[in-house]
C-alpha cells in the first residue's frame, strides 16, 4: 500500500501533495500519511524550523538529523514567542512560512493548530507519546520540562528552602520582613508562559491559588518578563527565591553556576511540554514528517535529555532529566499542562484582561 | 528640467521607503484585527488604550524622561564638545574613543551593566555600603532611569556639535579672549551660539529619542513596574494573549502625533539659520584655546561622567562575561571564567552574527550614508515645497519605536511582491536601520552642509556649472570631514542596533544587536555579557582604523 502511494506521489510536484494532503483532512486523520517519505524528503533538500530553543541547544539535535539524512539542509531560527506566531501568521498570510513550528508557549500552538495552520501527521512514534501529548495527530509535546522554585543557595538557610506549594505560601507569610522584595516571578502582562502557568496554578490548586496570590503581594513580589533575568538577580542575591521558573533552564544554570538550587514543589509540579507541529502550507512536507519523527524518536528523546538541557517526554527514556525520572521522583505529584483547546480559554481577550486585573489587585496592589 | 529629474527621483524613494512601512502602521491602528486577516475598520483600538491607566502613566513617564534627558545631555554634551574641539585639554586624543561607548553599546546591555554594578547587590553598591553603610541611590527608580538616559545621550549632542564647532574658524574665540573673556565665557557667549543650528537640532532630536528609549526602561523600569510607552508597547504584545497588532500601531501613532508638531517647532526656530554661516571661502585657521588653569576643572568634568556613563556599567559587563555568577558573598576570584566567550566562538550562528554585524556597519553604514547625502543635496539651498516636505518625513521614523519599525519593515518585505526575495537577506536589514536612523543621518549631513557658505557654491554656478557639478566639485568636498564622522557614527549606531533587526533574524541574517535580545530572553546572560563585550571590541577597532585612515575627529 504504502509502496505505491510512494511511487504515485514521487511523480507530483510538492504542491499537489499538499493540496492532496488537505484533501485528506476533510475525512479525518485517519486518511493521513502513516509513515515519513524519506526519498521524497530528500528531493525537498531543505527543512525550516521556528523554535524558541537556543540555537546551542537544538543544534545537537541538527547535528543528528544531518547525519541521519545528509541531503536535508535544516535552516533553524530561534526568536521568541511572540516573535514566533507573528512571523508564522504574517508569513501564512502572504504565502507559507516555516514548515516546523516549535515553541514552549503552548497556548499560541494550540491556538495556530486550532486556526488550521497545521496538517496532521500519523507519526509511528506517537505510539509512545502519553495521550495528553498528542492533539488530534497535529500538535506533539516534545518535552517534559517541569516548573518549580528556583532558590539561591548561598543565602537562603536550608531550613527555609520550600518543599512544595504550601511550604512556599508559609515561608513568605511567616518571614514576610526578611523576604519582602526578595522574592520574584513571571510577569503575566508581559510572559504568555508566565501567564500560562499561573493560570494552570489556579486550575490546579484551587483552593491555595488564593492564599499564594495573598503571600506573592504581601512580600512585593518582583515581576519579570524571562526566566534568565529572574535567574541572574536569584543567583547574584538581589532577590533570593524565584517562583514558576523552568527548571531545564535553571539545570542548565546550575551545572555553570552554584549559587543556583532547585526545588520541584513535591504537592504538585507543573509540566510544561515544547509543542510542534508541522505547517500546513509547509514547502517541504516531507522532510518536516521526518524532523518530527526524529524528534519524538528513542534517539532524538535521548538527545533531549542528555544533550540539549530539555527533559524527555518518551517514557522509554531513562535518566534525571527524562518523564521516568521525574516519575520516579515525584510521583502523582507531576501536573503536565495538557495539549487541547483547554489551553484557549484565557486567549480569549475579555477572561484574559479579567484575571490580569484580579493579579494586578492582589499581587502588586494595583 | 533635466536637472530636476534625479531629485524627484530621490524625493520620490524616500517618500515611498519612509510612507509605506508608516502608512501600513497608521493604517494597521485602524482596524479591529491583522490587516493580513478579515478585519474591520474601528477606532476601538485608540478606545482600549485610552481607557487604559497604563498607558496614561507611561505618557506621564516618557514626558518626563524626554524634558529630564535633554535638560541633562544638551548642555553637557555642548560643553564636552566646545572642550574637546575648541581648547588645549590635556589627554583629548586618549578621551575621543572613551566618549563615544555610549552610543555603540545597546541600551539593554547598558542598563544590565548598571545593574551589575550598581544594582542592589551590585559590586559597587556593595563597596559603598561596606564603606558608608548604606547607598543613597535606586538603580530602578524613575529619576536614575532619567540620569542614566541623559548621561547617556551626551555622546550624541556631543557629535553634532563637535563636527559643527570644528568647522569654524578661531578668530571669533581669539578675539572674545583677547577682549578678556574667560574660557567658560567664549564658549558660553561665543562659540556654542556659533553652532546653535546643530545645537536646535539635536535638541529636537535627543527628545525624540526621550520618546522611542526602550532599552533602560526595559532593564531598569522592569523590578518596580515603571512604564514608558515603548514599554507599554512592548507589554501589548503579550498582553492579550495574541499580539495585537492594532493596539501597538495605535500606540505608535499617539508617538507620532506628539512629535509631529515638535518638527513644526524646529522648522520655526531654524528660519535663521542663515545667521550662522561660518565656512567661508577664506577659512581662518584654528589654534585651540588655552584653558590655563581650567583646564583641570574640564578634565575632572568629563573624567567625572565617564565614570559614571561608561567604566561604572561597562566594568559591570566585563565582569559579567569572565565569572560564573556574582554579588552577595562571592569571591570573584573563585568563579573567573573563559566559557562564556568558548560558547560564543562555538556556535555558528553567533559567529555569522559577528561577521554580519561588521558588513551592516561597515558596508551598509557607507550605503546609508551615501543616501542620506543624497537627500541632503536633493534640499540643500532650495527652500521650496519639497525641501520642506522632506524635512517633514525624515524626522517621521524615529517616532515610531524601532521594534514596530521592524514589524513594518517586515510586511513590506512580505507583502509586496516584488521585495520578498530580499527578505531573507541582509539588505532587509540595511533596509530597516537605514529607515530608522534617517533622522540621525540626516542632522549630520544638513548640519555639515549648513555650513557651507552660498558664496562658494554661487561662485561655481557664475561660472557655468550646473548644479550636479556644484555637488559634486565644491559642496561635497566641502563637507567631506562632516561624511566621514557621519559614516563613522552610522557604523556605531547599525553596530548596536537591536530591537529593529529582531523580525528580520534569519539564517544567514542574523545580527549581533538581535541576537543578544533573543538570548536575554532565554537566560544566557553570561553569553550576552560576552557578546556585547566583543561587540564593543569591533566597534573600538572599527574607530581606531577609521582614526588611523585618516577619518579626522580633530583638526
Amino acid at each position: 500500500m504504502n509502496t505505491t502511494r510512494r511511487r504515485f506521489q514521487r511523480g507530483l510536484l510538492a504542491g499537489l501533495i499538499v493540496a492532496a494532503l488537505n484533501a485528506t483532512v476533510g475525512f479525518g486523520s485517519a486518511h493521513a500519511q502513516t509513515t515519513a517519505d524519506v526519498p521524497a524528503a530528500q528531493k525537498e533538500g531543505k527543512l525550516v524550523i521556528y523554535g524558541v530553543t537556543d540555537n546551542e541547544q537544538a543544534n545537537h539535535l541538527i547535528r543528528e538529523f544531518r547525519s541521519m539524512y545528509p541531503a536535508i539542509n535544516v535552516e533553524y531560527s530561534n526568536m521568541s514567542t511572540t516573535e514566533l506566531y507573528n512571523r508564522f501568521i504574517s508569513e501564512s498570510a502572504a504565502g507559507s512560512s516555516a514548515d516546523v513550528t516549535w515553541s514552549s508557549s503552548m497556548d499560541l500552538q494550540i491556538k495556530l493548530v486550532n486556526d488550521g495552520y497545521a496538517q496532521p501527521h500519523k507519526s509511528p512514534e506517537t505510539a509512545k507519546l502519553p495521550d495528553w501529548a498528542n492533539w488530534k495527530n497535529e500538535a506533539f509535546g516534545t518535552t517534559y520540562e517541569p516548573i518549580g522554585i528556583v532558590y539561591n543557595k548561598r543565602l537562603v538557610p536550608a531550613a527555609d528552602v520550600p518543599q512544595s506549594h504550601a511550604d512556599f505560601i508559609k515561608l513568605l507569610n511567616t518571614q514576610t520582613e526578611k523576604y519582602k522584595g526578595k522574592v520574584n516571578t513571571y510577569d503575566p502582562e508581559k510572559s504568555g508562559v508566565g501567564f500560562m502557568l499561573v493560570t494552570q496554578d489556579k486550575q490546579v490548586n484551587a483552593a491555595g491559588f488564593a492564599e499564594l496570590q495573598k503571600a506573592l503581594g504581601a512580600v512585593q513580589v518582583k515581576v519579570q518578563a524571562s526566566t534568565g533575568t529572574m535567574m541572574e538577580r536569584i543567583a547574584s542575591g538581589e532577590n533570593l527565591i524565584g517562583y514558576n521558573l523552568n527548571a531545564a533552564y535553571a539545570l542548565t544554570r546550575a551545572q555553570k553556576d552554584p549559587s543556583i538550587g532547585i526545588v520541584l514543589p513535591k504537592d504538585y509540579t507543573l509540566v510544561l511540554s515544547r509543542v510542534m507541529f508541522i505547517a500546513k502550507k509547509a514547502k517541504n512536507p516531507n522532510a518536516a514528517k521526518l524532523w518530527l519523527d526524529f524528534v519524538l524518536s528513542k534517539k532524538g528523546q535521548e538527545i533531549i535529555a542528555s544533550k540539549a538541557d530539555l527533559y524527555a517526554i518518551r517514557p522509554d527514556v531513562e535518566g534525571a532529566t527524562t518523564a521516568s525520572g521525574l516519575k520516579r521522583e515525584l510521583g502523582n505529584a507531576l501536573r503536565p499542562v495538557e495539549i487541547n483547546t483547554g489551553l484557549l480559554t484565557y486567549l480569549d481577550q475579555a477572561k484574559r484582561l479579567e484575571f490580569l486585573k484580579q493579579w494586578n489587585s492582589t499581587v502588586k496592589g494595583k | 528640467m533635466l536637472q530636476t529629474l534625479p531629485r524627484r527621483a530621490v524625493v520620490a524613494l524616500l517618500a515611498l521607503s519612509v510612507f509605506f512601512p508608516i502608512g501600513l502602521v497608521l493604517y494597521q491602528s485602524a482596524l479591529s484585527g491583522p490587516f493580513f486577516m478579515p478585519h474591520a475598520l474601528s477606532l476601538e483600538s485608540y478606545a482600549f488604550i485610552f481607557n487604559d491607566p497604563d498607558f496614561w502613566q507611561a505618557a506621564k513617564n516618557t514626558m518626563a524622561v524626554a524634558i529630564g534627558m535633554s535638560a541633562i545631555a544638551i548642555p553637557l554634551g555642548a560643553i564636552l564638545a566646545f572642550i574637546m574641539v575648541r581648547t588645549d585639554l590635556p589627554g583629548r586624543k586618549w578621551l575621543e574613543t572613551p566618549i563615544m561607548i555610549p552610543i555603540f553599546v545597546s541600551p539593554v546591555v547598558l542598563g544590565f551593566g548598571y545593574v551589575v554594578s550598581l544594582g542592589p547587590v551590585g559590586f559597587f553598591s556593595v563597596g559603598f555600603q561596606n564603606i558608608f553603610g548604606s547607598v543613597p541611590w535606586n538603580i530602578y527608580s524613575m529619576a536614575s532611569i532619567i540620569v542614566i538616559a541623559g548621561l547617556t545621550h551626551v555622546p550624541h549632542v556631543y557629535l553634532y556639535s563637535s563636527s559643527a564647532l570644528r568647522n569654524l574658524g578661531s578668530d571669533v574665540e581669539e578675539a572674545a579672549r583677547l577682549s578678556g573673556a574667560s574660557p567658560f565665557r567664549v564658549a558660553r557667549d561665543v562659540s556654542i551660539p556659533m553652532v546653535s543650528p546643530a545645537l536646535l537640532y539635536v535638541g529636537v532630536l535627543v527628545f525624540f529619542l526621550g520618546f522611542e528609549i526602550f532599552g533602560l526602561p526595559l532593564i531598569l523600569g522592569d523590578p518596580e513596574g515603571h512604564l514608558v510607552l515603548t514599554t507599554y508597547l512592548y507589554k501589548l504584545t503579550n498582553k492579550l494573549g495574541t499580539p495585537s497588532y492594532h493596539l501597538m500601531a495605535a500606540v505608535a501613532t499617539c508617538i507620532i502625533a506628539v512629535t509631529f508638531p515638535l518638527v513644526l517647532l524646529q522648522r520655526f526656530l531654524l528660519k535663521s539659520a542663515q545667521r550662522f554661516v561660518a565656512m567661508k571661502g577664506k577659512s581662518a585657521r584654528q589654534r585651540p584655546l588655552t584653558l590655563g588653569p581650567w583646564k583641570w576643572v574640564a578634565l575632572a568634568l568629563i573624567v567625572a561622567w565617564l565614570f559614571i556613563t561608561v567604566i561604572v556599567p561597562v566594568a559591570g559587563i566585563a565582569l559579567r562575561s569572565v565569572v560564573s555568577s556574582w554579588g552577595q558573598g562571592i569571591n570573584l576570584l573563585e568563579v573567573l571564567t573563559l566559557d562564556h566567550f568558548r560558547a560564543v566562538f562555538q556556535e555558528d550562528t553567533m559567529i555569522r552574527a559577528i561577521i554580519n554585524s561588521i558588513l551592516i556597519g561597515t558596508l551598509g553604514g557607507a550605503l546609508a550614508v551615501g543616501c542620506y547625502l543624497a537627500v541632503g543635496l536633493a534640499t540643500h539651498r532650495k527652500n521650496d515645497l519639497i525641501s520642506r516636505f522632506i524635512d517633514y518625513i525624515v524626522l517621521t521614523p524615529r517616532a515610531v519605536p524601532g521594534l514596530m519599525a521592524g514589524l513594518a519593515v517586515f510586511w513590506v518585505f512580505l507583502f509586496v511582491p516584488f521585495l520578498s526575495p530580499a527578505r531573507s537577506t541582509l539588505f532587509s536589514v540595511w533596509f530597516a536601520y537605514a529607515i530608522v536612523w534617517l533622522a540621525y543621518g540626516m542632522r549630520l549631513i544638513q548640519s555639515a552642509l549648513m555650513q557651507v557658505g552660498p558664496e562658494l557654491e554661487e561662485a561655481g554656478r557664475l561660472v557655468g556649472a550646473s548644479r550636479a557639478r556644484v555637488s559634486r566639485d565644491i559642496t561635497v568636498p566641502l563637507i567631506r570631514n562632516g561624511l566621514l564622522g557621519a559614516w563613522l557614527l552610522v557604523f556605531m549606531i547599525f553596530e548596536r542596533e537591536y530591537s529593529t533587526g529582531v523580525y528580520l533574524l534569519s539564517p544567514g541574517t542574523e545580527v549581533i544587536g538581535a541576537q543578544i535580545v533573543s538570548l536575554w530572553a532565554s537566560g544566557a546572560v553570561d553569553v550576552v555579557a560576552a557578546l556585547s563585550l566583543i561587540n564593543m571590541a569591533l566597534v573600538g577597532i572599527g574607530l581606531t582604523v577609521a582614526l588611523r585612515f585618516g577619518v579626522k575627529l580633530h583638526d
